[in-house]
């Protein structure tokens, strides 16, 4: 069995602490919104999820076109690794904003163009991890699976840009809300903290489960040329 | 919805909905943790199956 990493160790425990300190902020520190009351606070979370889920589709891209150019397998691993996690953290990011639209919005869903865009950018992804376990031999997977990645994150500044772009109810946290944006409010100096350090803390998250999510990776490899070598 | 917002008397009873939220916030990111967990579990007793298997041979 391979001994975790004794930096690993340390990222986990770190990692833990923030999320625990940030949680602490999102529920006692910051103070409650004076119109949404407590469902504003699912923002930070959301907002923080949204951007490990961007982060996550950036890296499979930037790991993809090394692994194009180095044809080296361990970029190839980084990339599935980050789309494994950006899936799950944009999928957080519709699912909590979904939640936030019902008593603020008046409903569950509605086909503005952030909510569309971000949809399409999350089957996009899906798809990418379907595909790729359609296909047996390694290189042609990770070939592709580097294309793939690349193309795929043109959905990605489509998806952030959509509710500056597009006319939209969505409001924005960085620049001028649009005019029909419903559910904006003023941050505070308290709120502003706890949003900074949600975004620090998910920031971690993604960089410790990612280590972990390669570690897993390159034990499959390690098990399929185990099973090869055995079956030749 | 300005005179919704002016007739308001006080924030919005909306915690059952932050708590919903949250629920699912720690719950997703549990699961994965867990699937990350199981999946590294489950490789490691392969390998040693097949370094086994190995040795027999």
């Amino acid at each position: 069995m391979e001994a975790k990493p004794r930096m690993l160790a340390v990222l986990d425990s770190v990692t833990l602490a923030l999320l625990l300190i940030a949680s602490y902020m999102v529920f006692f520190y910051a103070p409650m919104e004076a119109v949404m009351g407590n469902v504003q606070r699912v923002f930070y979370f959301h907002v923080a999820a949204g951007w490990v889920g961007m982060l996550g589709f950036l890296v499979a891209a930037v790991a993809g076109g090394i692994y194009l150019r180095s044809g080296n397998r361990r970029w190839d691993l980084m990339s599935l690794a980050s789309v494994e996690i950006g899936m799950v953290f944009a999928f957080i990011n519709v699912v909590t904003g979904s939640i936030w639209a019902r008593p603020i919005w008046n409903t569950w869903w509605t086909w503005d163009p952030r909510l569309t865009t971000a949809t399409i950018m999350l089957l996009i992804y899906a798809a990418y991890l379907l595909l790729r376990q359609g296909i047996e031999d390694p290189d042609r997977r990770a070939r592709f699976g580097a294309v793939y990645a690349i193309v795929g994150f043109l959905s990605v500044p489509l998806t952030f840009f959509s509710a500056r772009l597009f006319r939209t109810i969505h409001p924005v946290v960085i620049g001028t809300n649009p005019p029909g944006a419903s559910g904006a409010f003023d941050m505070t100096p308290l709120m502003l903290q706890t949003f900074l350090f949600s975004l620090l803390t998910f920031t971690f998250i993604f960089i410790d489960l990612l280590w972990h999510r390669i570690r897993v990776g390159r034990l499959a490899d390690k098990v399929e040329q185990m099973k090869l070598k055995l079956m030749s | 919805m300005l005179l919704s917002v002016l007739l308001q008397e006080g924030p919005a009873q909306t915690t059952n909905y932050m708590l919903l939220g949250y629920a699912v916030i720690f719950g997703v990111m549990l699961l994965y943790v867990l699937s990350l967990y199981l999946r590294q579990r489950n490789l490691e007793r392969d390998l040693e199956l097949m370094q086994d298997l190995q040795e027999r041979q």
